[in-house]
């Protein structure tokens, strides 16, 4: 079964202690532009959001790939080859999500992997804000009800998970 | 690049303001090694560079924005960063920390300091990018609130989480204690910092950065990290830590008030009967919408509130700290706690220390009840205990300098001077800093912290809550099972000399390392211990795996420091308590009849210190040891030592 990350913002306090793992995870230094989970803020709303792979069903990254460089792994996960990404960009503009970006470093996408089965970020969380859990129906609903603060702020409806 | 350890950005920052230039330079070696980083850097900088003659709000005076190896490292809580300068408020060593998302920024931004020099032509701020620095003109932003600032600056970068430290009118205007916030409601807010950069015409410090630190050996510093971690998650510290998640330092205004040293009506007493009122209770049921912390940090002590309706009414704010809470609530009096909430926004957005501010209120309340003062005086304002109006129009006077508030906007000292009279036994101060929310007629050891405190009568350089709250198997590890009983008997002055030095020197590495006094002042659980084991691995710099080596990096800080005052004219009297602290017994609460005894403590201080008794002036021979050669140099001839 594939995995999802379920993120609850109403634990997340935005201290981005998952940044500074997922760097380290992925970069081996502190330095969480090159996070894969990025935490957005706008402080005057007390709005706190993060961003990360939703490991999609349809990815459309994948498909706006023009090198093949975004593929499966051992775990089922989409990941981006860096040896194959030419840094063009299409994906992070085809991904309406903002779950994968470029390294400001390597100039090449980088999206959250999972860390192959055992994420960073999770262990990270002082909160317990951050899981991973089977993208079943019951998870889709979760990481659905995780953002329901976000939705409230800005007045969405939220729909049911199809 | 030759600059050797990891851990840091490797560069500084020295900015020519008056020319309009900015300076990348190469770290120094010596800095980190022997002054780690934040506040020890920013003492040898400062003792370079300021003295006797400079002027704390003229070109000459040099303002430091420091950051240290564990910022942003992913030790928690690391949060962190410190400014230091020579204080406007005081005349003395002034330096101030703030948590927030900045201090890291600033080293991926590829700084650990940037040094201040000058004063610029036009209102500028400075930005930091990817190791590139540029002064940017602020005409369009000077006289702006605090928020606005921010947003301003993010929307013309185009760069929506660039982290910024900014003043607001107070600083700009000159009140004396003006602060710099950080991120929003987080204020570097004691000593008066933020008018320092206001004298600067430099409005504001900004960071976006995507450089990254290295760690010298990253599994080890990672195993070290988590070990000290996990020091923290001890589950003898999971009730408190969850208070502290729960309620925020709002706790203890509770917890101190039952106590009996909640500074109430102008520290006239120290328990407020409407503590309730204010507490934290009431504010976690009634107004908390969300929980907060800073970069990386495990403890989350951030809250946010918002008030719904009424005259007060507010969206999502930064809530109070209880130093807020207590320098508007109980030591004016008001338990209006959302007259309070309000207080402390006005504060944060017209950048005003809330603790000197509120403390400077209630000293005018003090006098209008004395009948020191008038409505004549007061621009016809009714000062009477608890009028939260008149505390509001006060604070906007004051950040304008505008009539009575001209007064107030110097702090306690130097209004009770032009007031005359008998004011001075109403200013509770040291050194010219307004007291912060204790009381050493019932907590003996805070006031030998107050006296020694190089800024002035604030808790942060060496307070102990090891008898506050009573921790006795720490004291019996630190202190030895003999003198356990008398440190842990929160009104004895026995070995309290020895309890203050201690944790004055801890306090120098945290403040250079540059972590946050959580986990460290309280829970009690990080110790010098702490920093040889995960200094090393972080930086490469192996003198620091030594604990001896450590310690005397530690005293190093703190004589320094000291020194820096010395020259200045600081001696042993003026290391004292303010009257009303010192000579007017406790008269109610549970610590009623409490007087601290000073003078035992301050000759049991100086003895560990390596300082003499009469004059508090470092022996030669400690400096020596402590391989301060270029201090004995100048303040020998002086007769500054012994």
């Amino acid at each position: 079964m594939k995995s999802i990350l379920v993120i609850d913002i109403n634990k997340c306090t935005g201290c981005r202690n998952c940044e500074l793992a997922c760097s380290t995870r992925h970069t081996n230094s502190f330095n969480p532009k090159r996070s894969r989970i990025q935490i957005l803020k706008k402080e005057d709303q007390n709005m706190i959001l993060p961003m990360v792979c939703l490991q999609c069903e349809v990815p459309l990254c994948e498909q706006a790939c023009p090198n093949g460089a975004i593929s499966y792994n051992e775990k089922g996960t989409l990941y981006v080859s860096s040896k194959d990404c030419i840094g063009c960009m299409n994906c992070v503009t085809a991904c309406t999500f903002g779950g994968i970006e470029i390294d400001p470093i390597t100039l090449k996408a980088i999206k959250c992997d999972l860390c192959l089965g055992d994420p960073a970020c999770v262990k990270a969380c002082d909160y317990g804000a951050i899981s991973m859990i089977e993208a079943k129906h019951t998870g889709l609903d979760a990481r659905r009800r995780g953002v329901d603060p976000v939705y409230q702020t800005l007045g969405i409806e939220r729909g049911e998970v199809q | 690049m030759t600059f050797p350890y990891k851990g840091y950005a490797g560069y500084y920052l020295d900015v020519d303001l008056t020319k309009g230039k900015v300076h990348k330079k190469e770290m120094e070696k010596e800095w980190a090694r022997l002054y780690l980083g934040g506040s020890g850097v920013a003492a040898r900088i400062l003792w370079d560079r300021t003295g006797q003659k400079t002027d704390p709000l003229g070109p000459d005076n040099v303002l430091v924005v420091g950051t240290g190896p564990l910022n942003g490292s992913m030790f928690s809580p690391s949060g962190r960063m410190m400014f230091a300068a020579k204080g406007p408020l005081t005349g003395v060593w002034a330096e101030s920390h703030v948590g927030g998302f900045l201090g890291p920024e600033i080293k991926y931004a590829g700084f650990d300091f940037v040094i201040l020099n000058g004063r610029s032509e036009k209102p500028v701020y400075l930005y930091l990018k990817d190791g590139q620095a540029e002064l940017r003109d602020a005409s369009h932003l000077w006289g702006r609130e605090t928020n606005v600032t921010t947003e301003m600056i993010r929307e013309e970068l185009k760069n929506p989480t660039a982290e910024t430290a900014v003043i607001g009118p107070a600083g700009e205007n000159g009140v004396l204690y003006g602060a710099i916030i950080v991120d929003f409601y987080r204020a570097a807010g004691r000593a008066g910092l933020g008018t320092v950069l206001g004298s600067k015409n430099v409005k504001a410090i900004v960071a976006s950065g995507s450089l990254g630190i290295e760690a010298y050996d990253m599994e080890k510093y990672l195993e070290a990290n988590e070990v000290e971690m996990q020091r923290v998650c001890d589950p003898i510290w999971t009730e408190s830590l969850g208070s502290l998640r729960k309620y925020g330092t709002t706790d203890l205004v509770a917890i101190i008030n039952e106590i009996g040293r909640l500074p109430t009506k102008n520290h006239w007493t120290g328990f407020y009967e409407d503590a309730d009122d204010i507490g934290p209770e009431l504010i976690a049921e009634k107004y908390r919408i969300a929980q907060e912390a800073c970069f990386g940090c495990e403890v989350g002590c951030k809250y946010i509130i918002r008030v719904k309706e009424g005259k007060y009414a507010t969206g999502p704010i930064g809530g109070p700290e209880y130093e807020t809470i207590m320098a508007f609530g109980s030591n004016c009096m008001n338990n209006n706690v959302e007259s309070v909430f309000h207080l402390g926004k006005r504060c944060d957005l017209l950048g005003l220390d809330t603790i000197s501010c509120g403390k400077s209120i209630s000293f005018a309340m003090d006098l209008w009840e004395h009948g020191i003062i008038t409505a004549k005086d007061t621009d016809g304002l009714e000062l009477t205990w608890g009028n939260a109006e008149s505390q509001i129009a006060l604070v906007e006077k004051i950040a304008r300098r505008e009539g009575f508030g001209e007064i107030l906007a110097k702090g306690v000292r130097k209004a009770a001077e032009i007031i005359g009279g008998d004011a001075w036994k109403y200013a509770v101060h040291v050194k010219g800093l307004e007291a912060s929310g204790q009381d050493p007629r019932a907590h003996q050891s805070i006031g030998l912290t107050y006296a020694t405190n190089v800024r002035g009568a604030d808790h942060l350089r060496s307070l102990s809550s090891l008898e506050e709250l009573g921790f006795p198997g720490i004291v019996i590890d630190r202190f030895g099972k003999d003198k356990a009983d008398a440190i842990l008997d929160i009104m004895s002055p026995e070995h309290k000399g020895e309890l203050v030095w201690d944790m004055e020197d801890l306090y120098a590495l945290v403040d250079s390392a540059v972590i946050c006094k959580y986990g460290t002042m309280w829970p009690p659980v990080y110790y010098f211990d702490t920093f040889v084991n995960v200094i090393p691995p972080l930086t490469g710099m192996k003198e620091w795996g030594d604990a001896k080596f450590v310690r005397k990096a530690a005293e190093r800080i703190s004589h320094l420091r000291r020194a820096y005052n010395h020259r200045l004219g600081v001696t042993r009297k003026e290391e004292n308590l303010p009257h009303r602290l010192l000579k007017e017994p406790m008269p109610t609460g549970p610590s009623k009849g409490g007087l601290p005894d000073l003078d035992i403590m301050l000759d049991d201080y100086y003895k560990f210190r390596g300082c003499d008794r009469e004059t508090g002036y470092p022996f030669e021979s400690k400096l020596k040891e402590l391989e301060l050669d270029f201090v004995i140099e100048e303040l020998k001839p002086k007769g500054l030592t012994r």
